[in-house]
């Protein structure tokens, strides 16, 4: 398949892609992912991953360098991608992210963010009768929106994803994760990798489907990298929930408020 | 030939490189270093290409035949082990030692070719053959140094060995190129010595020039002028097979296809 360096009829990269669908062990697996396409890194039978020699021209980002430098001794799959997830490159694509608007910081939804609206209506009610009260209903409607919550996605972010058509296998792997499955195939396959290694990535919870044409419909990012998700404070290494998006930062969801 | 088949062209399998040995276009067979595998627990990728029909030939680096310490018959009896473990038709070695005096040199050390020296080698090949289930080939190593009081040529030297022990030669191209290189031998001369009925198969592989001194690393690219001595060995005959050697620094799998072609147009030549 063709090695892809943009997401094709998008301005973001497989990365990118990676990031928004699954936060930044996503975008650290379509890292690795296109190295292996490139036959820049080679991965044996027991899950060891090792650069090849003599051929380190051919990388396209920051993310993929990072990897390569900690390669210079072989290590196994799924620390070269916890390691990629948390590094200062993924944070710099996070803040990319930001920066294109693809991406804001992630809100958590007050349980009881209902109420707040509920009370707003009434309130809004009440202002037919007492205007006075028009004050108060925007104020708690406003608050209502608040704690509603927001997902890292933006709606830009959602449309890019959705616009995604992870027609080779780089890009299968920024939708899909290499634990995926696409077309009755699992992903790891498309690399010749044994399950016995791909199973050593931690499992990302299938983010609701929406009606994009894309395989990526309606996934979402998880938070940010080693502290990605800004001030709300979710997730501040790679090893936390936050990691593969999903998570209780607000990750996996198609809509926001 | 009796007891040694067609080979063909093959590659050593290395844990590092064992999914691109697997999917390796024109891979006739691989050779297993003998002291990495554990009987009873064989690699997942060796009993996949054992299961598709690929020859495992097992291949040490511990025997220390050329030395005068006794040979270590557990160690034989491990690569025997190994040996009937992948039905592997024969095993080899190296025609060197490798430990002495209760040190290990970490590396495959030539041996004098004097007579006496080759009268301890040609007892432990011996040794080692009758307690092996199947042939024993051995191999010649890259010496940078060669002993003094010499009283054979290396082809003299190998030759009375395969004569009074009937074992099989794994000629090393690259290892004879590296002693045309660093302590003069002449690879015609040697080729004119050795008896080639008695070919097991070929080794070849790279190395690099680091100031007057040529490495046989086994971890660069295989030099035109090793490809030149493999070239100059099939004029002479047939090898029954001939191996990729790769140790470390692993090029991709295209570069590893494009070193086995090459291989094997040098073969496919010699055969019309």
């Amino acid at each position: 398949m063709a090695t892809p360096t943009e997401a094709r009829d998008t301005r973001v990269s497989p990365e990118q892609v990676g990031y928004l669908a699954g936060g930044p062990q996503r975008a650290a697996e379509t890292a690795l992912a296109r190295l292996l396409d490139a036959g820049l890194v080679r991965v044996s039978r027991n899950g060891v991953v090792s650069a090849v020699h003599e051929t380190d021209l051919g990388v396209t980002t920051a993310v993929e360098t990072g990897i390569l430098v900690n390669l210079r001794q072989p290590v196994r799959f799924e620390p070269v991608v916890r390691k990629a997830g948390g590094s200062a490159e993924m944070r710099a694509l996070y803040q990319q992210l930001r920066a294109q608007r693809l991406m804001r910081t992630p809100r958590p939804r007050l349980g009881a963010w209902w109420v707040f609206l509920a009370i707003g209506v009434v309130l809004a009610l009440a202002a037919l009768l007492q205007p006075w009260t028009l004050l108060g209903a925007i104020g708690f409607l406003a608050f209502a929106y608040w704690s509603y919550g927001a997902k890292p996605l933006t709606k830009a972010g959602r449309a890019v994803l959705e616009a995604v058509d992870a027609d080779d296998r780089v890009l299968t792997v920024a939708v899909e994760g290499f634990r995926g499955r696409i077309r009755n195939q699992a992903v790891g396959d498309l690399f010749g990798l044994p399950q016995s290694v791909v199973k050593t990535l931690p499992r990302k919870k299938k983010p609701r489907r929406g009606k994009g044409r894309g395989a990526a419909s309606s996934a979402g990012a998880g938070c940010g990298a080693g502290g990605g998700c800004g001030s709300s404070g979710c997730g501040s290494s790679s090893s936390s929930s936050c990691g593969g998006g999903g998570s209780s930062c607000g990750g996996g969801g198609g809509g926001s408020n | 030939m009796v007891g040694i088949k067609d080979l063909g062209v093959g590659i050593g399998w290395r844990s590092e490189i064992d999914l691109t040995v697997e999917r390796l276009p024109g891979v006739d067979f691989v050779e297993v270093v003998a002291e990495n595998l554990h009987i009873g627990h064989l690699p997942e990728s060796v009993t996949l290409l054992l299961e598709r029909g690929v020859p495992v030939l097992p291949h040490a680096v511990s025997l220390s035949l050329g030395g005068a310490d006794p040979v270590d018959l557990h160690r034989v009896e491990h690569l025997g082990a190994v040996a009937e473990a992948v039905g592997a038709p024969m095993v080899s070695d190296h025609v060197c030692f490798v430990r002495a005096g209760g040190l290990d040199s970490g590396h495959l050390m030539p041996v004098p070719r004097t007579k006496d020296a080759l009268d301890v080698l040609v007892a432990n090949v011996k040794l080692a053959q009758a307690n092996l289930p199947v042939p024993l080939a051995l191999e010649n190593v890259a010496a940078l140094l060669e002993w003094p009081d010499g009283e054979l040529s290396e082809g003299q030297f190998l030759a009375e060995l395969v004569e009074r022990t009937d074992c099989w030669l794994l000629v090393d191209v690259a290892n004879l190129y590296a002693n045309a290189r660093n302590i003069g031998t002449d690879p015609e001369r040697f080729l004119d010595e050795i008896p080639l009925e008695r070919l097991a198969y070929v080794h070849v592989a790279g190395g690099e020039q680091h100031g007057d001194i040529y490495h046989d690393t086994h971890a660069h690219a295989v030099l035109p002028e090793v490809l030149e001595v493999l070239d100059e060995l099939c004029s002479r005959v047939a090898p029954p097979g001939v191996l990729l050697e790769r140790d470390d620094n692993y090029p991709s799998d295209t570069e590893i296809a494009t070193e086995l072609a090459a291989i094997r147009a040098v073969v496919d030549k010699h055969r019309g």
